[in-house]
């Protein structure tokens, strides 16, 4: 069998990488659920956190003032795309779209290629010390970076539960055309959404940013793994996103012991089992159709 | 009479492609003949049986590999290396189809998107002992000359590239005036009503997606001959989207789309990659801004004033039964 020490880091690794997942596909569920609308632009503002993050932590030094810069530029960028594109396509197909967001990705890609360069760029990671916990040394950093995403959920929770604007995006999860019965204006709630997921988005990039090197490929490199989350999780679910992006965490962690080059697969396996049985991911609601 | 008012299109646009095989570099020629083979397969879902497939690269590859290993590891022989993609893709597409297709539409997009990376993460990482992981497989030299048409010059493997794709450009023709065409069209449109006449949605979306998917194999395979290497490159993220936007750039659902998408595609690619480095920029506003501009695509657009002068100039309408694609 895998000894402890070893098994008590890869778990604390699925778990920090489950968190970055899940701040990742928390955006792409919630954008789904409100607006039916798959937006895989939510990378590119992965990439660019992960970016902004690398020049401000550069500029000034300080790390956390660069991943708040980033969150806020994938905010803002998040807001843009909504404001000028996807509000004149609501109405399309899902196909369209996906397919106008796959642009966004593709040309902001360029953008970040052309500011940037090619090269892969490190940054330092903000905390180096080390705990023991049970006679294994662990990076706090990671430790840290779990508790932020458990931060980001609870906050999600009450901003869904607790307020008048999180009340009224549930509402129109379940049924738009009521919501706007209701003389509450939904396009304010789309972007209020769009600028969210953005934001969330880009904060995993600058989180993950120490862990990896900032590339502009970096957000193509998770698609996959935010994608079959998603699916797993069910669309639109955010619970659902939670339980899922610690799931396939820990799997690619814990398979990456066990055999590593089937590790990037076992997702894979798993979602097409998921899926076999029921069709609409775990927590997702047969409902959910337009 | 008949007979020649449905294929005279055909004959049309073909006679066309290969004028422009005169006029337009060998590569160039080739290169459009093969996408429009590979978006057929993707305007075929998307626009017949209203599935998005963004993991066409998938069984692209699928395709590719399959003619690959034959013709690395077994014989030499081209013909029968292709025969081997198309039945690598026909098993494959069965195999993942039969889960797939019973998935709704969102779902489907991002299942197959997320097979496409699985794809390349198999064919770079876990199976690298055989596929020699990024270098790919080099089997140029290796491929035979065959008597009839040497598929290992490019110039005669345009005359057989350019004869395979007519044949799949009057086969999807030919489904489209079928009724298993009505029923994928119905599938798409009112899956109840489909149930209600007595046909399976389940069989047919399955049997609409072995077809096209093995036509995208298909087109694997010659890529494989023509190129003469395989690499995990061909279905990377970063491409999954060309058959897409190919098709939507042509017109979704239209018979000629694939050939026009393609033709304006990969001339802009072309076009800008000698001028600008950083393509992906232009290809992905460009694909925004087609996407804002309407869906039609550039033949949607253009056929039915074509068909309109046509009529004026014949003073006799088209009858609707046979030309009747152009109202969806």
């Amino acid at each position: 069998m895998i000894d402890t020490q070893l098994l008590i880091s890869g778990v604390l690794f699925g778990l920090s990488l489950g968190s970055i997942f899940f701040l990742m596909a928390v955006g792409l569920s919630l954008v789904f659920g409100l607006m039916r609308v798959i937006s895989l632009d939510q990378l590119l503002y992965y990439s660019l956190g992960g970016y902004v993050t690398y020049s401000i932590s550069v500029t000034t030094g300080n790390f956390w003032l660069g991943a708040l810069g980033g969150m806020a530029a994938g905010a803002i960028a998040g807001l843009a795309a909504e404001r000028l594109v996807y509000l004149r396509i609501y109405e399309r197909d899902i196909t369209f779209t996906m397919i106008t967001s796959f642009g966004i990705l593709i040309g902001g890609v360029g953008v970040i290629k052309y500011f940037w360069g090619l090269v892969p760029l490190p940054v330092a990671v903000p905390i180096d010390v080390q705990i023991n916990v049970l006679g294994t040394e662990i990076p706090v950093y990671r430790l840290i970076i779990v508790g932020l995403s458990g931060l980001v959920y609870g906050g999600i929770w009450m901003f869904l539960n607790r307020t008048i604007v999180g009340k009224a995006m549930r509402a129109a999860i379940e049924n738009v055309e009521h919501v706007e019965g209701l003389g509450i204006n939904i396009y304010r709630l789309f972007a209020i959404a769009f600028t969210i997921a953005g934001g969330l988005s880009g904060l995993a990039g600058g989180l993950y940013a120490p862990l990896i090197m900032v590339d502009p490929q970096m957000g193509l490199d998770v698609l996959a793994f935010v994608f079959m989350i998603v699916i797993i999780g069910g669309l639109g679910s955010i619970k659902g996103t939670l339980v899922s992006s610690f799931l396939v965490g820990q799997v690619v962690s814990l398979g990456t012991l066990i055999y590593a080059p089937m590790a990037q697969m076992a997702p894979f396996a798993i979602m097409l089992l998921i899926l076999l049985v029921k069709p609409t991911g775990l927590y997702g609601s047969p409902l959910l159709k337009r | 009479m008949s007979v020649l008012r449905w294929w005279w299109g055909l004959l049309l646009a073909f006679a066309i492609l290969a004028l422009g095989r005169v006029f337009l570099p060998l590569p160039f020629a080739n290169e459009i003949v093969l996408f429009s083979i590979y978006a057929m397969g993707c305007n075929f879902l998307l626009g017949r049986v209203g599935f998005i497939s963004f993991g066409q690269p998938a069984y692209l590859a699928v395709g590719a590999y399959g003619t690959a290993f034959y013709l690395f590891y077994f014989g030499s022989n081209p013909y029968v290396g292709i025969l081997c993609g198309i039945v690598a893709g026909i098993v494959i597409s069965l195999a993942v189809g039969a889960l797939f297709v019973r998935l709704r539409k969102d779902y489907f997009a991002l299942v197959n998107l997320a097979l496409a990376v699985i794809v390349y993460y198999l064919m770079q990482k876990v199976l690298a002992g055989i596929t020699y992981g990024d270098n790919g497989l080099w089997f140029l030299t290796s491929i035979a000359s065959t008597p009839v048409l040497d598929l290992s010059r490019p110039d005669q493997f345009f005359i057989f590239a350019f004869l395979v794709a007519f044949a799949i450009f009057a086969f999807y023709k030919y489904i489209d005036d079928s009724i298993f065409g009505a029923c994928c069209l119905a599938t798409k449109i009112n899956e109840d009503k489909l149930t209600f006449l007595g046909y399976s949605n389940f069989s047919i979306r399955l049997v609409a997606f072995v077809i096209a998917n093995t036509t995208t194999a298909l087109a694997g395979a010659m890529y494989a001959v023509y190129l003469g290497f395989v690499s995990p490159e061909i279905t990377s993220a970063a491409r999954t989207p060309e058959p897409v936007i190919v098709t939507i750039l042509g017109g979704v659902g239209t018979l000629y789309g694939p050939i026009v998408g393609s033709l304006v595609y990969i001339g802009m690619k072309d076009l800008i990659s000698k001028f600008v480095g950083n393509w992906e920029l232009i290809i992905g506003f460009g694909l925004v801004l087609i996407m804002l501009a309407g869906e039609k695509g550039i033949w949607g657009t253009i056929e039915p004033l074509l068909k309109k002068a046509f009529s004026c100039a014949l003073r006799r309408p088209l009858p609707r039964t046979l030309g009747g694609r152009s109202d969806d």
